[in-house]
């Protein structure tokens, strides 16, 4: 009912946008031959995607429906329905939120067939997570951008607007965004600790969008987990990093100091364990012996040091770097994914919302432009979670939380 | 114009008026076009910076404009054309040195005025920072002490130029006077290139390899040390070093050593006696040179060190490796904000301010070299 509604208001607004961007001119009808060109060979294999050339009228997900749509006027306004070709949307900040935007990009950039079967869509050899929800036969990129009205390109490796996501420091990308040098500011705290904003102040500046969530489980080095410890209770933890316990065999361990390593100091990272950890965001840390600025220095130090302990982005733990378990008030959380309580859950106190921000502007009241809007959209899908989020060792939001972020997003053409 | 004017001491009237004498005969030497030019294009310049510095949309008119005005007086008079833009572009180097220069300090100014002390009466700005010993920026009241990174930084280069001097001066003496000529034709060029190998990759071995290895031999808790640092940052400097000593002891005049040799003294003797002292001031600024690249390494140091400025104890520890001031701006730009951001230009004054004695102080040094040589001829 509702995906039939949806459909005929989205033909309407894309019939008027192409009335509309007819009278663009010259320009757009050099551009519109370029485009109606590949709609020369009309047959009727719509489902391949490979030639998607009639397939671009509608945004109607039914792949089998498509061939015979092929009335609508499109060959004229296909490629001149781009009177302001979309810029490049680019994002910038927290090497925790990194992993998941850059691979989201990357895979946006790629724009896949839906014939491809790794990256998007399905084949013999099986199909992507989530695809159930989707079963496009339109490009990856094409179809989310599409629900904004951007118009599809079909082609692989040219996404209707690439993406781009730089690497720097969560404060660095909240600065960014808010002055307007990137379109998404990635942050591993939220805006207001990176910052020193209030929360009216940050309400009307940006958007936070919640796209996953981050852990900090304490890692230990091998030969400490080797010796046995691989649970340690909040109140231990505490005492290392506030140097009340300095040798391992105070809390049954070898008799080993203990390099305690954290992060630097004002990272989101460092932040968030001070206040969830410690207990508060301006708790004094005097056991720290060393401080790392990225989760890769901090696993490379965990990995080269004996009787090193740190906490660190789940993305960044193996076979050298041990996650442990961790008790808190009463609850034990273990590593163990199928565990009752485990260090994924989002009640896990460590955890924490890894954050993208966009900018609220004149243009755009509501904080997320059309561009910036279907690029969130692709994470908030079950296939997004999973190959984005989860699989980068991210924790996953419930199914609740993804329904409030995409209240946030503007609404779908 | 290529005459000297007489300047009669004090009479500074008549020089003005004969500079301005000269102004006006250049004037009426200057065709007139070339002159129109050179005044839309002096304007032009002067409105491109105004326009840079108010953030104007407009600068790009105004570097337009300067743009042409070169290309017209290049086409048609460019031996006066050549001359402005030489001068012009001499101008804006030293322009924007300076402004980037007073950029740091008015950075730095904030948390100078707030950590500002008294001595007796007197306040000064920044006091708290060199008389407190901690730095927790993170916590509710924060203290931002410059002591532990001006210590790392001194205990760094101390090291540094322990491994840098002798070793280079040595080489440099090998190369200019023990080295058969081939060995030194491949040598020298081959140690320059050294000189250029980044300082990340530095880093990044005595990162993987030296710190934890320290860290074993030395039964240190963690890896990061002074000493270590101070090992990589000297081997660093030791390419600018030797370059430079040997062109310092290159430059002692054959006659002075030839005279040495003819009174009989050993090959030895004339280097120990002669050629050292008579290069000692170049040497000793080339030691300076390369302690002014161990101040400011930066990478190496970031890589390597702990990043949790501390103060070592006891002061001359240097087993373990906290953090240096350029280590400290390098780990901490991108977390920080407010005052903890200004107490980073701080750092920067203060690295800027040692690394401007040391260069003055190394020119002075080699100025007195010339003068010395010049009257030993």
């Amino acid at each position: 009912m509702t995906s039939d509604q949806e459909r005929s208001t989205d033909r309407v607004s894309r019939r008027n946008f192409l009335l509309s961007s007819a009278a663009v001119g010259t320009a757009a009808g050099l551009a519109g031959c370029s485009g109606g060109g590949s709609t020369d060979t009309p047959e009727p294999s719509g489902g391949d995607g490979g030639d998607g050339g009639d397939s671009t009228p509608t945004a109607t997900p039914e792949p089998d429906s498509t061939p015979t749509e092929e009335s609508t006027p499109t060959s004229g306004g296909d490629g001149g329905s781009n009177p302001n070709e979309p810029s490049l949307l680019t994002g910038e900040g927290s090497s925790t939120v990194y992993p998941i935007a850059n691979k989201g990009a990357s895979y946006w950039n790629g724009n896949a067939p839906p014939s491809d079967g790794e990256y998007w869509g399905a084949n013999d050899s099986g199909s992507v997570p989530g695809w159930g929800e989707i079963e496009t036969d339109m490009h990856l990129a094409d179809y989310f951008a599409s629900q904004y009205g951007f118009e599809p390109t079909e082609t692989r490796s040219s996404p209707p607007y690439r993406a781009t996501i730089g690497l720097s420091h969560s404060g660095t990308g909240c600065e960014a965004v808010t002055n307007g040098l990137v379109d998404i500011g990635n942050s591993s705290g939220p805006i207001t600790a990176e910052l020193d904003w209030t929360e009216e102040k940050a309400s009307e500046e940006v958007v936070d969008h919640v796209l996953g969530r981050d852990g900090q489980p304490i890692v230990v080095s091998k030969d400490i987990y080797d010796a046995g410890i691989d649970q340690l209770t909040a109140e231990q933890v505490r005492g290392i990093y506030q140097d009340e316990i300095t040798n391992w065999s105070e809390i049954g361990g070898p008799d080993q100091e203990i390099f305690c390593i954290g992060r630097a100091v004002g990272s989101g990272t460092d932040t968030s364990f001070r206040l969830n950890m410690l207990g508060d965001a301006e708790a004094e840390m005097p056991g720290v012996d060393t401080r790392q600025g990225q989760n890769q220095g901090v696993a490379q130090l965990v990995r080269q040091n004996e009787g090193a302990i740190a906490y660190m982005a789940l993305a960044f733990t193996g076979e050298q770097v041990q996650p442990i378990a961790l008790e808190f008030d009463g609850t034990v959380y273990q590593t163990s994914k199928d565990a009752e309580n485990t260090i994924f859950d989002s009640s896990y106190p460590l955890n924490r919302d890894l954050h993208m921000y966009t900018q609220i502007t004149e243009d755009t009241p509501n904080g997320t432009d059309n561009r910036e809007g279907a690029f969130c959209r692709m994470f908030l899908t079950t296939f997004g979670q999973k190959v984005f989020v989860e699989d980068n060792n991210y924790i996953p939001l419930p199914t609740a939380d993804i329904e409030a972020e995409l209240e946030k997003l503007p609404d779908t053409a | 114009m290529s005459l000297i004017p007489e300047i009669d001491p004090g009479g500074w009237r008549a020089a003005l008026s004969r500079r301005i004498a000269r102004s006006r005969e250049l004037v009426r030497d200057t065709e007139p076009d070339a002159l129109a030019v050179g005044a839309v294009g002096t304007v032009a310049l002067a409105g491109a910076f105004v326009g840079f510095l108010t953030t104007s949309r407009y600068t790009s008119v105004a570097v337009l404009a300067f743009l042409l005005a070169v290309a017209y007086g290049w086409v048609f008079h460019q031996e006066l054309a050549a001359r402005g833009v030489t001068l012009a572009m001499t101008a804006s180097t030293v322009l924007i040195l300076s402004l980037i220069t007073v950029f740091i300090f008015v950075e730095a100014w904030p948390i100078l005025a707030d950590r500002s002390g008294r001595v007796f009466g007197v306040p000064v700005p920044g006091l708290e920072l060199f008389t407190t010993t901690q730095w927790t920026p993170a916590v509710s009241e924060p203290k931002y002490s410059m002591l532990p990174m001006i210590q790392g930084t001194i205990l760094v280069t101390i090291i540094a130029t322990a491994v840098a001097g002798p070793l280079g001066v040595a080489a440099a003496l090998f190369l200019s006077e023990i080295a058969p000529g081939p060995v030194r034709e491949v040598v020298k060029p081959g140690v320059e290139i050294l000189a250029g190998i980044p300082s990340i990759v530095y880093g990044f071995l005595g990162f993987t390899v030296l710190s934890p290895w320290a860290s074993d031999q030395f039964d240190l808790v963690g890896q990061g040390t002074y000493l270590f640092v101070g090992i990589v940052v000297g081997l660093m400097a030791l390419p600018t070093v030797v370059s430079v000593a040997e062109d310092a002891i290159n430059s002692v005049p054959e006659s002075m050593k030839s005279g040495s040799l003819a009174l009989g003294t050993t090959d030895w003797q004339t280097m120990t006696t002669i050629t050292i002292p008579a290069a000692f001031s170049g040497v000793s600024a080339a030691v300076l040179l390369g302690v002014g690249r161990a101040i400011g390494e930066t990478m190496a140091a970031t890589v390597m060190l702990r990043n949790t400025p501390t103060i070592a104890e006891p002061l001359y520890n240097v087993f373990y490796g906290f953090d240096t001031l350029t280590s400290l701006i390098a780990a901490n730009y991108g977390s920080s904000s407010g005052l903890q951001k200004d107490a980073l230009f701080v750092a920067g004054c203060i690295l800027f301010l040692s690394v401007l004695v040391l260069s003055i102080g190394s020119q002075l040094i080699e100025e007195r070299m010339e003068q010395q040589l010049g009257r030993g001829e």
